[in-house]
């Protein structure tokens, strides 16, 4: 590669990586002055934490917290169980009717969540589940995506392995968990990381299914916080977003070499 | 009538119509050591995966131990397996490998520890319980698989092709001990090889296949010294046995086939000859030379000669043998015993 192409690269990923960290870049400045000093600028006007002590007390941030919390656990516990059958048959049991239903499965990724959602909240009013956390990890634990990717990871794993745990006694539930699912590790990490960062940004649904400061999560909390008719502030508005994002944030940041990799293992199969 | 320990009787499988095996009768008695040998395709590995419940035969019956176990699964036929790539598990570690059938059979762990002590010291592991098999070297791991095979006690023992990893010194090494092991523990092994040095140096009972069918079974010096088909005479010893047609010596019939052996050969001067052939190569091995030689109706013909021998490539030389050391094969390619010739056991 030339020299040119080479920094021409370097340019191209450096530019694209400010656009991208601008907006947080910007919430964090906001977050931590007064508004007049954060929309003009002034880079040398004291920090507050004063935004954040108005946000706090503004909602109840503790209660959506725990909420948004529960929703990512139980979706995805949701997702692990049902993945993994569902994934493990497509990959290793033989049945009539497989590659068609695995067909249907394969189009639900070309349907796009929102335009199930009157269906969605139709079925979730008849089962009672409306206003509920359940309700609103509900829709997502049948995820075609992930039972796409346990197939994947199901199926790499040498045929072996599985006939070696049949000789020595072990039944197709015992196999499942103790050889196919510890071998999966890598795939489970990176679906993941990819299911907690969505469930924990979704903000359509869980607005249109929940109605009470007992069930919303974050994201609804923080779009009614921020809602016309409370006054736009642009600073206590990013001291909420900042809020809101910072566990998710360092969470990531913490465990983003066992992220990458897991994410390198599970797409090298 | 005594029972044997292991009883196929007339096994059949085939797959989407076509042919896995056909037909296969096979009595193993315990403490037996039988290796199913064969090329590739020859239905060797099919057969041993029969036994081990892995598939179903299409027809057939199977009986180990005196019960029948035509359909029963995998885990209750009391057997233990080593597969060719070992199959352990990447996860566990060495001592995890091993007890790993102990732990799904729920037994108890001072027990289990024990037998894993013992396992890991047959098979010189000891120190190495907590590694990973990604961990260990080839040679390693192909014990951590025996180890996990014999460590459940179980008194038939299958290998599929247990050696073909690893390198022509170690698989030397490791035949021997296999075989010490079997004597030790008396168990009885099923081995599958493609390789005729492997079956013929560690079984007592060899059984050749080819296309599904049994060949011919029987103990090595009977597949060496009295091969049934032309096939077995090919397919048995270093170098194979010598075909040469019917009609190029005098006193056959000209749709017979005659087989000779290496070492039943000698090169004599021109004119005293029953043969005359071209010399294509030497191979000197050390102790004895092999001369590969070339006749228009006649294939793998190989002189074997003690020492060093040197001989011109392309040179014609002739050669002889005496009656008594040929095999005649008929035109089915199947053995006869031709009158005037004298068997090997008739010899002995």
């Amino acid at each position: 590669m030339s020299r040119f192409t080479k920094s021409f690269d370097t340019i191209g990923a450096v530019a694209l990586a400010i656009v991208w960290i601008a907006p947080l870049v910007f919430a964090v400045w906001a977050a931590v002055h007064t508004t007049s000093d954060a929309v003009n600028f002034r880079l040398t006007s004291p920090w507050t934490l004063d935004n954040f002590r108005t946000a706090w007390d503004g909602a109840p941030w503790g209660k959506y917290f725990l909420n948004t919390f529960i929703l990512v656990t139980i979706v995805l516990i949701g997702q692990f169980i049902v993945t993994t059958l569902a994934g493990y048959a497509f990959a290793q049991v033989q049945f009539p009717g497989k590659d068609f239903a695995f067909l249907l499965v394969l189009l639900q990724l070309f349907i796009l969540p929102e335009v199930l959602i009157v269906e969605n909240y139709a079925m979730v009013s008849r089962l009672g589940l409306f206003d509920s956390i359940l309700g609103v990890g509900m829709p997502y634990m049948a995820s075609a995506f992930g039972i796409f990717l346990m197939r994947q990871a199901f199926k790499s794993v040498p045929i072996e392995l599985d006939e070696a745990a049949r000789i020595e006694g072990c039944s197709r539930l015992g196999i499942l968990l103790k050889v196919y699912v510890p071998l999966a590790k890598p795939t489970y990490l990176a679906y993941a990381l990819v299911s907690v960062s969505t469930h924990w940004n979704n903000f359509l649904w869980p607005l249109i299914v929940t109605n009470s400061p007992d069930t919303r999560p974050l994201t609804v909390g923080l779009s009614i916080f921020g809602a016309p008719e409370n006054g736009v502030d642009i600073s206590i508005i990013s001291a909420a977003t900042v809020m809101s994002v910072a566990p998710l944030l360092i969470a990531f940041l913490i465990f983003q070499r066992q992220f990458v990799q897991a994410f390198l293992r599970a797409g090298i199969k | 009538m005594t029972r044997a320990f292991v009883t196929l009787d007339n096994i059949g499988k085939r797959w989407n119509g076509q042919l896995g095996v056909e037909g296969i009768t096979l009595d193993i008695e315990e403490g037996e050591f039988v290796a199913l040998l064969g090329p590739s395709g020859c239905g060797k590995s099919t057969t041993l995966r029969l036994l081990a419940g892995l598939e179903v035969p299409d027809e057939g019956q199977i009986i180990i131990d005196g019960t029948d176990v035509t359909g029963a699964s995998a885990a209750k036929r009391n057997l233990s397996m080593v597969f060719q790539s070992y199959a352990l598990f990447p996860h566990l570690s060495v001592a995890e490998n091993v007890m790993f059938g102990m732990k799904v059979r729920r037994v108890p762990k001072k027990e289990r520890l024990e037998k894993l002590h013992n396992a890991l010291d047959i098979t010189g592991l000891l120190g190495l319980e907590d590694r990973k098999p990604g961990e260990l070297s080839g040679g390693q791991r192909q014990r951590v698989a025996l180890a996990r095979a014999i460590v459940a006690g179980q008194k038939l023992c299958l290998m599929d092709e247990p050696l073909s990893n690893l390198d022509a010194k170690l698989r030397a090494a490791v035949r021997k001990d296999i075989k010490k092991l079997q004597n030790d523990l008396g168990i009885t092994i099923v081995y599958v090889t493609h390789d005729q040095t492997e079956a013929m140096s560690m079984a007592d009972k060899v059984v050749l296949m080819k296309d599904g069918v049994i060949q011919q079974t029987g103990t090595p010096e009977q597949l060496y010294s009295e091969p049934a088909t032309t096939f077995v005479a090919e397919f048995v010893g270093a170098p194979p046995m010598a075909l040469i047609e019917g009609r190029a010596l005098k006193g056959f019939k000209d749709d017979q086939t005659i087989g000779v052996r290496a070492e039943r050969m000698q090169l004599v001067q021109a004119g005293q000859g029953r043969l005359a052939c071209t010399v294509t190569d030497c191979e000197f091995l050390g102790a004895e030379t092999f001369i590969g030689l070339e006749h228009p109706s006649a294939n793998g013909l190989t002189v074997k000669l003690d020492g060093k021998a040197e001989m011109t490539i392309g040179s014609g030389v002739e050669i002889t043998f005496a009656d008594q050391d040929l095999h005649v094969f008929g035109p089915d390619g199947r053995r006869v015993q031709p009158e005037n010739i004298p068997t090997v056991l008739e010899e002995e």
